[in-house]
C-alpha cells in the first residue's frame, strides 16, 4: 500500500495552528529556499530527496506531543530530523508534511557523577557530550565518524555504531532511559538511571533504532565509563586484504586482546586515499591496511598491548608497522581512513555507499568476493570500515563516463549480487546507517517476510495513522 | 657525516590554553609533542644520512620529560639523544638557549651539520637556529626547502665540502652553497616526515639517553636561565579582534554593482597598506 494517498496537505491554517505551539519564528513555511535544507540528509543523489511542506522547531516534550496529536488530527505526517547526517534518508520528508526538527532541544539537563550517568535533550551533537564531561574522568563510549556534527538523538535512533563497537558496543549499550513522545501525542517515560530494570517489554530496545518510526525521544539518559588514560594507533600494511584479514579475527582470539577499534582498508581504498593526500609511507606495496588502536587505563598496559600486537602483525605478514602515540602522529594516520570519502569523491560523484555487516569470522570472505564483483564489473570498489565488529562500508564508484542510466543498471546488478553474499553468509545490508528509504526495497535479501509482518505489527500497534516518519524501513 | 639535530618539546597546539592572569601558557595536563616543525628537520637528517652515511644525533633543551621528545626522534631513525637538562637552565629565552645549544654541540664535536625547525610553535621566534650559527661561528642558512651535497667524497673528511641549499623566500627561492660545517633551518616544503615504526619504537626504549646538565658543559651561569636572559616580558595581551560585517542584498544590477565596488575600493585599501 502507499500511505502518500490518505494524508492532507499543510495548509496555512495548520501553519498558523503550528506556529500557535512553538512560536512563528520557530516555524518555516511558505519559503522554498529553507525548506530546502531539511530536504535530505548525507546521501548523495537526489533522488532520494523530498521537500517537507513545514519544518516546526519544539523546545520540549509538550510541545512535540501537541505536534503529533495535530498531525494525527489532520492526517499530516510528520518527519523527525536531527543533525541530517544520515545515510538511509531516515530524517527525509518523503511524503512531505512536517519535518519535526530536534535542533533547539539541545541542553545537557544533568550529570549524575554518583550513578556515572548523563541527562541529556536529544539536540545534543555527540562529542559534545565528551567535552562536557572530560574533567569529570569519565567518557560516552559511542563513538560514530560523524560525531562532530550529528546529533544524540540521531544516534539513538540509528543505533550508531562506529569505529570503537568491538570493545565498547553500540548505542543501545548506553541508553538506560528515555523519554518518548509517541506517535499519538502520549509522553512515556521508559527506564531510567537503572542498570537493570525488567518491568515489562524491553522497549527501549525497540526505541533504539526504531529509525525515527516508533516514538521522538526528548530526554535521553546514558551510560558513561571511567575515561581512559593511554591511547596508541597502528597502522599495519599488508601485501594484501587476505593477510590483512586473517589477523583480524586472530588479534582477540590468538593474541587475546581486544583493541578499541580495527580499521581496514583494502587494496582501492589505500590508493585512492594515498594518492589523494600525498602520502610517503610506502603504499604501493601494501594491498591493505589495519588501523588498531589500543586503549588502556594504565600506559604500560598499552604499550605492553600495542607491542605484542604489532609484534604478530610483523610475524604474519605485515610488511611494515607504524606507532602513533601522540596526536600530530595519530591524526596523519586517522587522515588516512578519514579523507576515504573525499579520495573518492574527487573520482566521480556517482557512488553507492554500502554498509554491510556479517558475522565477523566472515569478513574476509565478504572482502574477497567484492574483489570478485568490482573485477567483473568493471568498477571500483574501496571497501573500508569496521574490519573487527564485521562492518564494511563499500563504496561503488561510476566509472567517469558511463552515462546515468547505465550507472544506475550496473549499481544495481552490483547490490543484487553484494546482497544475495550478504545473505548466504548471514549478514545484513546496513548494519549502522539504516534502512531508511534508501533500503527498504532491498530488505526482503537479508530478512524473511515474518521478519517485516512483525516490524509492521509493531508499527501498526504504536502509530495507527502511520503519522510518524512513514515510508521508513518497510511499507506498511 | 656527523648531523646534529635540535628539537624542542612544545604543548599540543590543539590544547593549549593561556592563564588569563598570567599570561602564560599553561602547561599542566596538556599533550607535549615534538614541534610539528621539528619533524622537517628530523626527516631532513635522516635523508642526508641515508644518501650519505653517517650518523645523526638529536639535542633537545628542556625539563626532564622531553626525554620523550628524543625517544620519538630515535623511534623514526635517529642514532642517538642528549637531553639538555638542568634547574640552572630554566627559563633561558633564545639567546640564552642558543647559548647552551652551542655548548651542547661544542661538546658532540666533530660535525658537518646542525639542522633545526623553522620554529617552535609555542614561543614562534625562529631565533634559536641563527643563534646557535652565531655562537658556533658557523654559516647558516635558514628558510631552506631543498639540500643538496653535490661533491660528498668521504665520510669522515667533509671539511670544507660545499652544500647547496634553496632557501623560501618571500617572492621565490634563493639559490645559496656554503661551506661544511654549518646550520641549516627547515620549512615545511623540504621533505614529508616519515612515521616512527614498531622496530624504531622498541629501539627508543632501549636506548640510553644521556642527561647533560651545567656540570657537563662550559657554559656560565650567569648568562643562562631566568635571570641570564637578556629578554623581559613586560606584558603579555590577546589581541582584539574586530571584525565589521556589512550586508549587501544583491538584489538587482545596481546592488550588485555596489557590492562589487565596496569590494575593489577594500582592495585597493589591502593594497596601499
Amino acid at each position: 500500500m502507499t500511505d502518500d494517498k490518505k494524508y492532507n496537505p499543510v495548509t496555512p491554517k495548520i501553519a498558523d495552528q503550528l506556529k500557535g505551539i512553538v512560536g512563528a519564528k520557530y516555524v518555516i513555511f511558505d519559503d522554498a529556499e529553507k525548506l530546502e535544507p531539511y530536504s535530505h540528509d548525507e546521501i548523495s543523489g537526489r533522488e532520494y530527496a523530498h521537500m517537507p511542506e513545514v519544518v516546526v522547531r519544539p523546545e520540549n516534550a509538550a510541545e512535540v506531543a501537541a505536534i503529533m496529536k495535530l498531525a494525527n488530527r489532520e492526517m499530516i505526517p510528520v518527519t523527525p530530523r536531527g543533525a541530517g547526517s544520515g545515510l538511509s534518508g531516515g530524517a527525509v520528508p518523503i511524503y512531505g508534511g512536517i519535518v519535526l526538527a530536534i535542533d533547539r532541544m539541545n541542553k545537557i539537563i544533568e550529570l549524575d557523577r554518583e550513578n556515572m550517568m548523563i541527562v541529556v535533550e536529544p539536540g545534543v551533537i555527540t562529542s559534545e557530550i565528551n567535552e562536557y564531561i572530560k574533567d569529570c574522568g569519565l567518557f560516552y563510549a559511542g563513538y560514530p565518524m560523524s560525531l562532530e556534527t550529528c546529533y544524540i538523538g540521531g544516534n539513538v535512533a540509528e543505533n550508531a555504531g562506529g569505529a570503537k563497537a568491538i570493545k565498547y558496543g553500540v548505542t543501545s549499550r548506553y541508553v538506560l532511559g528515555l523519554e518518548v513522545v509517541t506517535p499519538t501525542g502520549e509522553i512515556v517515560q521508559l527506564g531510567g538511571k537503572l542498570i537493570k530494570d525488567v518491568s515489562g517489554y524491553n522497549m527501549i530496545g525497540l526505541m533504539v533504532g526504531s529509525e525515527g518510526t516508533l516514538g521522538f525521544f526528548t530526554k535521553i539518559t546514558l551510560k558513561l565509563l571511567p575515561s581512559t588514560k593511554a591511547e596508541v594507533d597502528l597502522l599495519c600494511l599488508f601485501k594484501n586484504s587476505e593477510e590483512a584479514m586473517s589477523i583480524v579475527s586472530k588479534i582477540m582470539t590468538t593474541v587475546g586482546i581486544v583493541p578499541a577499534s580495527i580499521e581496514f582498508m583494502n587494496n582501492c581504498a589505500v590508493k585512492g586515499a594515498c594518492d589523494y593526500l600525498n602520502e610517503t609511507i610506502p603504499y604501493k606495496q601494501a594491498g591493505a591496511m589495519l588501523l588498531i588502536t589500543i586503549d588502556g587505563a594504565e600506559e604500560q598496559q598499552v604499550e605492553r598491548d600495542y607491542e605484542a600486537i604489532g609484534e604478530f602483525c610483523l610475524d604474519n605478514g605485515a610488511i611494515e608497522v607504524y606507532i602513533a602515540d601522540n596526536t600530530t602522529t595519530s591524526e596523519r594516520i586517522w587522515n588516512i581512513r578519514r579523507n576515504m570519502a573525499e579520495a573518492f569523491n574527487a573520482f566521480s560523484s556517482r557512488q553507492g555507499a554500502e554498509d554491510i555487516v556479517v558475522p565477523p569470522a566472515s569478513v574476509g570472505t565478504m572482502v574477497a568476493l567484492m574483489g570478485e564483483i568490482a573485477e567483473k564489473f568493471d568498477v571500483m570498489i574501496p571497501a573500508y570500515g569496521h574490519a573487527a565488529d564485521g562492518n564494511i562500508h563499500t563504496r561503488i564508484i561510476s566509472r567517469p563516463e558511463w552515462s546515468d542510466e547505465k550507472w544506475r543498471q550496473i549499481l544495481n546488478g552490483i547490490q543484487s549480487e553484494l546482497y544475495q553474499l550478504t545473505a548466504e553468509l548471514g549478514g545484513r545490508i546496513s548494519g549502522e546507517h539504516g534502512i531508511g528509504h534508501k533500503r527498504k526495497n532491498s530488505l526482503p535479501y537479508v530478512v524473511s517476510e515474518n521478519y517485516i509482518d512483525m516490524l509492521r505489527t509493531i508499527k501498526r500497534a504504536m502509530d495507527p495513522n502511520n503519522i510518524l516518519n512513514p515510508g521508513k524501513i518497510f511499507d506498511l | 657525516m656527523r648531523i646534529i639535530v635540535a628539537i624542542k618539546q612544545v604543548p599540543e597546539t590543539k590544547s593549549v590554553k593561556m592563564d588569563e592572569k598570567t599570561g602564560t601558557v599553561i602547561r599542566e595536563g596538556v599533550e607535549a609533542i615534538i614541534n610539528p616543525l621539528d619533524l622537517y628537520a628530523i626527516e631532513t637528517a635522516l635523508r642526508l644520512r641515508e644518501k650519505h652515511g653517517g650518523e645523526v644525533i638529536g639535542i633537545s633543551m628542556g625539563p626532564s620529560k622531553a626525554i620523550t621528545a628524543l625517544r620519538e626522534a630515535i623511534a623514526m631513525g635517529f642514532d642517538s639523544g642528549i637531553l639538555i637538562s638542568d634547574s640552572a637552565f630554566a627559563g633561558s629565552d633564545t639567546w640564552a638557549t642558543s647559548y647552551i645549544l652551542a655548548e651542547a654541540i661544542k661538546r658532540i664535536g666533530d660535525f658537518s651539520l646542525v639542522i633545526c625547525g623553522e620554529r617552535a610553535t609555542d614561543g614562534d621566534t625562529g631565533q634559536v637556529g641563527p643563534g646557535i650559527a652565531s655562537f658556533l661561528d658557523l654559516p647558516v642558512a635558514s628558510y631552506v626547502s631543498k639540500i643538496q651535497i653535490p661533491n660528498f667524497k668521504s665520510q669522515i673528511s667533509d671539511w670544507g665540502t660545499t652544500l647547496r641549499v634553496e632557501r623560501l623566500i618571500e617572492d621565490g627561492y634563493e639559490a645559496l652553497s656554503c661551506s661544511l660545517p654549518c646550520v641549516i633551518t627547515v620549512v615545511k616544503e623540504v621533505s614529508i616526515p616519515r612515521l616512527p615504526t614498531l622496530r624504531g619504537k622498541q629501539r627508543a626504549k632501549r636506548t640510553e639517553i644521556p642527561v647533560w646538565g651545567r656540570d657537563d658543559l662550559d657554559v656560565d651561569l650567569s648568562k643562562v636561565g631566568v635571570n641570564g636572559s637578556p629578554t623581559r616580558v613586560v606584558k603579555i595581551f590577546r589581541p582584539k579582534v574586530t571584525r565589521q560585517c556589512e550586508k549587501v542584498l544583491a538584489k538587482d544590477d545596481e546592488s550588485i554593482k555596489e557590492a562589487v565596488d565596496k569590494l575593489a575600493h577594500l582592495y585597493l585599501r589591502l593594497l596601499c597598506r
